[in-house]
C-alpha cells in the first residue's frame, strides 16, 4: 500500500470538515488524546480513512474496516517515537516527576485517565513495587530472630507484590490500549493493572472509587477537535475548551473518595521571555517537521502547537480546578512553564 | 494586507475555472504567519513553509527515504522542497513547447476518477491506453497513490511537479520497465536526466544502494547508459498530452520519442 498522503480532509473546510467529522465520529473516534502528549490521533486517523480508497481494488465493507484499523495501528505505534523526539526525551523526566510528586501510599486505587500508552500506570508499578520490597526488606532486618519455618512460610506466602495497590487506565481509543497493553506485555507488568475504553467527560466508574485521579497530556484534549479546529474567534475555542475541560475535572471529582488527590500534568505557558521565543521558535519550525517526517502527519502536529497555546495559564487552570471542587489546588511549573503539574484534592 | 491578497485571490479565481485542479483554495481561510512563510494557501493541500522548514523538511525526508525505503511520501517531499529552481526551468519549457503550454492551461489530471477504463480497456491492443492499463494490472498499481503537493509555494509550479508525479507510470510504459527496484532505479535515472530534479538524481545516485551486486552489476553496464541515452535523445516528457494519445500505438510513440527496447529483461532480478 504506498505510504500515506496528505490530509484529503483539509479540502473540506467549515461546514465540510464537521460533517467529516461527524462522519468520523460514527466509528467512534471521537477526541482526547491520552498518554502521548504530543498527538493529535484524530485528525491522522481521519487522514487515513479517506486515504484508505484502495484505488482499483473493489474492498468489501468489513475488509476496509479491518485494513483502516491497521492503519490506525501503526499511527498508535509511532507516539512513543514522537513523544521522546519532541520533546528530546523530556518527557520521561516530566512523568518522574509526577510521580514524586505524587508518592503512592502503599494500597492506592490509582485511575489514570487518557493514559494509553500507559507511561504513569507503568511508573506507578515500579514506585509501588520498590516501596514494598524495601518495606519487606526493612521488615525482613528487624526480625533477625525468626525460626526457618516461619522464614519459610514468608516466602511461601506469595503475597501481593505491590502491597494493595493498583492502577486503572482509562482511554478512550481503542488502538493506544492496545499499544499499552503490548507494552505491559513486553515489559513484564501483569499484576494490579486494568485497561478501560472509557470518555473523560463520562467516566465508567462510580462514585468515590479511586485515591488518585491522574491525567497526564491529556485533558488538553477533552474538547472536540471539530469545535476548535476551524479557525473561529478565539473566545469561541476558549470557551469550547474550558466547557469540556470543566466537565472531565467534575468527572474527575465524582470517582474520587474523600481525601482523593487530582494531579494533572500538561503543557502550559512559559514564564520567561527568552525561553519563550526559543520555544516558540522550535514548536512551530521543528515540530511540524517532525511530524510530517516521523508520522507523516503535517497537520495534526501543527494543530498540536497552536492548541497548547490556546490551553489556559497555570492560574486560569488553577481556578478552573477548583471550580470543580477541588481544595488546597497547587501547581508547579516544570522546564520554565512549558510543562505544570496541578494538584487538587477532594475534601 | 488587501492589495497583497488581491493577486492571490485573482489567480484563485482563475483557477475556478479549470477542470483538472482539485477542491478550490479561494474557500480555504487565510492566515498570517509570522515566521517568514506564504501567507495563506495558495492551493489546496498546500502547507506554507519557511526557509527553515523546508531545510529541516528536505534533510529529514532525505534522511527517512533511505533509512524506510517504503515512505514514498518523504521521496516526494523531498521533491518538492528541493526543486524549486528545476521546477521553475521544467516549467518554462513547458510553456514554449505548444503540447506543454496546453497541458499548463488545462491541467488535466490522472487519477481513477479522470481516466475513463472502459474506454482505455477498449482501446486496440498496443496502443498507449491499453499498455498502460495492463501496466497498470500487471505491477497492481492504481493511478490514485501519489500524493497531492504541499510544500511548494507556487501553484503552478504544484502543478508541474503533481504532473511529473502522474506522469511517472506512463514512463514505466514508455520505457517497459516493471515496478520493481530496479525498474524504478532505471525510471528514475532517465528522469533525472530529463528533468533534472534533484530528487531524481540522489534517488538515482542512492537508489542502487540496496542492491545485489548480480544486479548492480547489469544496472550500471547496460541499464543506466540505455536510460540515460534515451533521456538525452527524447524530448522533454511533461510536454506530452498523454490524456490525447491514448489511441496513439505504444510503438510509434516510442519511435517518436526516440526510446528504443531496454537492452535486458529485468522482470526477474531484483
Amino acid at each position: 500500500m504506498a505510504a500515506p498522503k496528505s490530509c484529503a480532509l483539509w479540502s473540506y473546510c467549515g461546514r465540510g470538515w464537521s460533517r467529516a467529522m461527524r462522519g468520523c465520529q460514527l466509528l467512534g473516534l471521537r477526541s482526547s488524546w491520552p498518554g502521548a502528549p504530543l498527538s493529535a490521533r484524530l485528525l491522522s486517523q481521519e487522514k487515513r480513512a479517506t486515504e484508505t480508497h484502495f484505488g482499483f481494488e473493489t474492498v468489501p465493507e468489513e475488509e476496509k474496516g479491518g485494513k483502516v484499523y491497521q492503519v490506525f495501528e501503526s499511527v498508535a505505534k509511532k507516539y512513543d517515537v514522537m513523544n521522546d523526539m519532541m520533546s528530546l526525551g523530556i518527557h520521561r523526566v516530566w512523568k518522574d516527576l509526577l510521580l514524586w510528586k505524587m508518592r503512592p501510599l502503599p494500597g492506592t486505587q490509582l485511575l489514570d485517565v487518557a493514559g494509553g500508552t500507559g507511561d504513569i500506570a507503568f511508573r506507578f508499578l515500579n514506585y509501588v513495587r520498590s516501596q514494598h520490597q524495601s518495606k519487606q526488606k526493612r521488615q525482613l532486618r528487624a526480625q533477625q530472630n525468626l525460626s526457618w519455618e516461619e522464614i519459610a512460610k514468608k516466602y511461601q506466602n506469595e503475597e501481593d507484590s505491590l502491597g494493595g495497590s493498583r492502577v486503572v487506565v482509562c482511554d478512550i481509543n481503542k488502538e493506544m490500549l492496545k499499544v499499552g497493553k503490548q507494552k505491559a506485555l513486553a515489559q513484564g507488568y501483569r499484576a494490579g493493572l486494568a485497561w478501560v475504553l472509557g470518555d473523560a467527560e463520562e467516566l465508567p466508574f462510580d462514585d468515590d472509587k479511586f485515591d488518585i485521579y491522574t491525567i497526564a497530556f491529556g485533558i488538553r484534549n477533552v474538547t472536540h477537535i471539530d469545535q476548535t479546529l476551524t479557525l473561529s474567534p478565539r473566545l469561541e475555542c476558549d470557551s469550547a475548551i474550558s466547557a469540556h475541560c470543566s466537565q472531565a475535572l467534575q468527572e474527575a471529582h465524582r470517582v474520587l473518595k474523600p481525601g482523593g488527590r487530582f494531579l494533572c500534568l500538561e503543557f502550559s505557558q512559559v514564564n520567561n521571555p527568552l525561553i519563550s521565543r526559543l520555544y516558540d521558535l522550535y514548536s512551530f519550525q521543528v515540530i511540524p517537521v517532525l511530524g510530517e517526517v516521523i508520522a507523516g502527519d503535517w497537520k495534526s502536529y501543527q494543530y498540536l502547537v497552536e492548541s497548547i497555546r490556546r490551553f489556559p495559564s497555570q492560574e486560569e487552570f488553577k481556578e478552573m480546578i477548583e471550580d470543580a471542587g477541588f481544595h488546597k489546588v497547587t501547581y508547579e511549573s516544570l522546564t520554565s512553564g512549558i510543562v505544570a503539574i496541578h494538584s487538587g484534592f477532594k475534601l | 494586507m488587501a492589495t497583497l491578497l488581491n493577486p492571490v485571490l485573482r489567480r484563485l479565481r482563475g483557477l475556478r475555472r479549470l477542470p483538472g485542479l482539485p477542491r478550490l483554495a479561494a474557500e480555504m481561510p487565510l492566515r498570517a504567519r509570522s515566521d517568514g512563510a506564504v501567507a495563506g494557501p495558495l492551493y489546496s493541500h498546500h502547507i506554507p513553509t519557511s526557509p527553515l522548514q523546508k531545510a529541516l523538511l528536505a534533510a529529514g525526508s532525505a534522511a527517512m527515504a533511505l533509512y524506510d525505503p517504503y515512505r514514498h511520501d518523504m521521496v516526494a517531499v523531498l521533491g518538492e522542497t528541493t526543486g524549486h529552481r528545476t521546477l521553475k526551468v521544467l516549467r518554462d519549457r513547458m510553456r514554449r513547447d505548444p503540447e506543454g503550454a496546453q497541458i499548463l492551461q488545462e491541467r488535466p489530471r490522472i487519477s481513477t476518477s479522470t481516466l475513463d477504463l472502459g474506454k482505455l480497456q477498449s482501446l486496440p491492443e498496443g496502443s498507449l491506453g491499453r499498455e498502460y492499463l495492463r501496466f497498470l494490472d500487471v505491477n497492481r498499481v492504481s493511478p490514485d497513490t501519489r500524493a497531492p503537493t504541499r510544500f511548494v509555494d507556487d501553484e503552478e509550479l504544484a502543478y508541474v511537479i503533481q504532473r511529473y508525479r502522474e506522469v511517472h507510470d506512463m514512463l514505466h510504459t514508455l520505457l517497459g520497465m516493471p515496478t520493481n527496484i530496479l525498474g524504478e532505479i532505471v525510471v528514475k535515472w532517465f528522469e533525472a536526466v530529463q528533468t533534472g530534479l534533484p530528487m531524481c538524481i540522489l534517488g538515482a545516485l542512492f537508489g542502487p544502494i540496496q542492491l545485489s551486486a548480480q544486479s548492480l552489476q547489469v544496472l550500471v553496464s547496460e541499464l543506466i547508459p540505455w536510460a540515460v541515452q534515451n533521456g538525452r535523445r527524447a524530448p522533454c516528457v511533461l510536454n506530452l498530452y498523454y490524456e490525447r494519445r491514448w489511441e496513439q500505438s505504444l510503438r510509434a510513440l516510442r519511435e517518436e520519442l526516440g526510446i528504443t527496447a531496454p537492452p535486458v529483461h529485468i522482470q526477474g532480478l531484483a
